[in-house]
């Protein structure tokens, strides 16, 4: 049901800008080179289709990998930077420094030094949502839920990974929308790997199409790629109302609740 | 057990006036007593202070046989990925089983024990976590309004029973009701504003210290009644 309510969503939007797109071109008369009418876009889905699909499932495949490692990096160094020792201030101060910069401005950088393969593409992703994440990590590992942890507490039964199973359940709802959140950046990283250097994936094909000047390739591809987005992020919102569900229980789940 | 504070200085951080300043004040255990004063007078700040969850910033603080002092408040959520039955038997110490079923039975909590906590009224929360702590070892228990959304005749039961299941630990109750205080405490410490702030002190009332099974003429309670509302609306200097 989400599944189909996102892509319903998408569908809607993508159709609404392609409608803008044709009235604009009826409007002020613009040529067939410029704007693309609906036959050729067509035509074009048919021809490369297939070489389109394979190549946004690549960037998928590549985004969620990077995804997974800014997750399990970001849960790693929040343990950490949820700690009020130096260690703890030193991780905070240093990812709140980090984040502000531009993560895109050194991907030139990381092309040079691992080439324009898996790997730049795979690092460049995980690097542009790990920042966020590992903000929101740190601020939901760091901060007491005073109203379950105080008895724990105060009979002397807390320890650090009970502390974190509770701020961990109880943030549930901010975590999947935070993983969510990072998942798209991860694709636009990914993406933006695949633009400025890359030789695999969505990203490189758009930018092929670009030096073609040929819109209808391009607006193929993002057709693409909102399909492929949307449904990897309806499938980690199913995955977080699972765990939810599965933690709640099922009669008292809040979702349940009015 | 023998409470005693003195010279109590406290100031919340950020907060421009002092809570209290030279506070002294002390209590002398087993039994059941109760805080009460107007809002902002310092009742909850006290207790936090008495359990150790804050630090005076001058005086000290005696609990001279170093009894284990606990603390709860009507806030208090228990996790929410077990049921309430399963979280009251991780947290019982096996000695004290028999004892919280006779509580849940008291309190009339047996049938909601595969409910989950969020599932639960305001009152039975109150009660489950109330339950929880009188099942831990403790010499001195502070109960801030933990009995806040537990409708009257339940709530008199449980504090009846309280008394009569445990006669030789330390009770210190907040609460904001006046008529609740004056019928079940031994001692109410009153808590009034001062003149300026920081000045509040403590005034001590002799309560009913009602029993289990034993009524007290409702005018006798009245009395007490109009003489903590009295204490409470005045202040500790005359006002300048």
């Amino acid at each position: 049901m989400r599944t189909l309510k996102r892509l319903f969503q998408f569908i809607s939007i993508y159709a609404t800008a392609l409608g803008l797109l044709w009235g604009v071109k009826i409007v002020y008369g613009f040529s067939d080179y410029l704007i693309p009418p609906p036959l050729e876009m067509l035509q074009v889905a048919s021809q490369n289709g297939l070489l389109y699909v394979k190549a946004v499932l690549d960037t998928l495949a590549v985004a969620i990998a990077g995804h997974v490692v800014a997750i399990i990096l970001a849960t790693a160094v929040g343990l950490v930077g949820r700690l009020s020792t130096w260690p703890g201030n030193l991780t905070r101060t240093a990812a709140y420094n980090l984040q502000a910069y531009p993560i895109v401005a050194v991907a030139p950088i990381i092309f040079l030094f691992l080439g324009d393969g898996l790997a730049s593409r795979l690092l460049i992703a995980a690097m542009i949502c790990y920042f966020p994440l590992l903000l929101s990590f740190i601020g939901i590992f760091a901060k007491p839920v005073e109203e379950v942890e105080h008895f724990f507490r105060i009979t002397g039964r807390i320890n650090w990974r009970l502390e974190l199973s509770i701020r961990t359940f109880e943030n549930l709802d901010k975590i999947t929308t935070v993983i969510v959140g990072s998942g798209t950046m991860a694709l636009v990283g990914t993406i933006i790997a695949e633009f400025l250097a890359a030789t695999n994936g969505i990203g490189y094909i758009i930018r092929k199409a670009l030096y073609q000047s040929n819109l209808a390739k391009i607006l193929v591809a993002l057709f693409l790629i909102g399909l492929c987005s949307s449904l990897y992020l309806s499938f980690i919102e199913t995955i977080g109302g699972w765990i939810k569900m599965r933690l709640y229980g099922i009669r008292s789940s809040p979702y349940n609740q009015v | 057990m023998h409470i005693a504070c003195r010279n109590l200085h406290y100031t919340y951080p950020g907060a421009d006036f002092p809570v209290f300043s030279n506070l002294d004040w002390s209590i002398e255990g087993p039994g059941f007593f109760a805080l009460f004063g107007l809002s902002g007078t310092g009742k909850s700040t006290l207790a936090r202070l008495i359990s150790g969850e804050l630090s005076p910033m001058q005086g000290d603080i005696n609990i001279p046989n170093a009894g284990r002092v606990l603390y709860t408040h009507n806030a208090e959520r228990i996790p929410g990925w077990d049921t309430v039955g399963a979280h009251l038997r991780s947290v019982t110490p096996a000695s004290k089983i028999p004892l919280l079923t006779t509580i849940l039975k008291d309190y009339g909590m047996e049938a909601h024990l595969e409910s989950r906590f969020s599932g639960l009224s305001m009152g039975q929360k109150n009660r489950i976590n109330l339950a929880r702590y009188l099942v831990q070892e403790f010499d001195l228990l502070i109960a801030d309004e933990v009995l806040a959304n537990v409708d009257e005749p339940t709530r008199n039961h449980i504090l009846e029973r309280l008394k009569t299941l445990f006669p030789q630990k330390t009770f210190i109750y907040i609460s904001h009701n006046a008529l609740e205080v004056a019928r079940f405490s031994q001692t109410i410490h009153v808590l009034t504003h001062g003149s300026t702030a920081g000045t509040n002190r403590i005034h001590k009332i002799t309560g009913l210290d009602q029993q289990e099974g034993i009524e007290i003429p409702e005018e006798l309670v009245q009395e007490r009644v109009y003489a903590i509302l009295r204490s409470a609306a005045s202040t500790s200097e005359p006002r300048l």
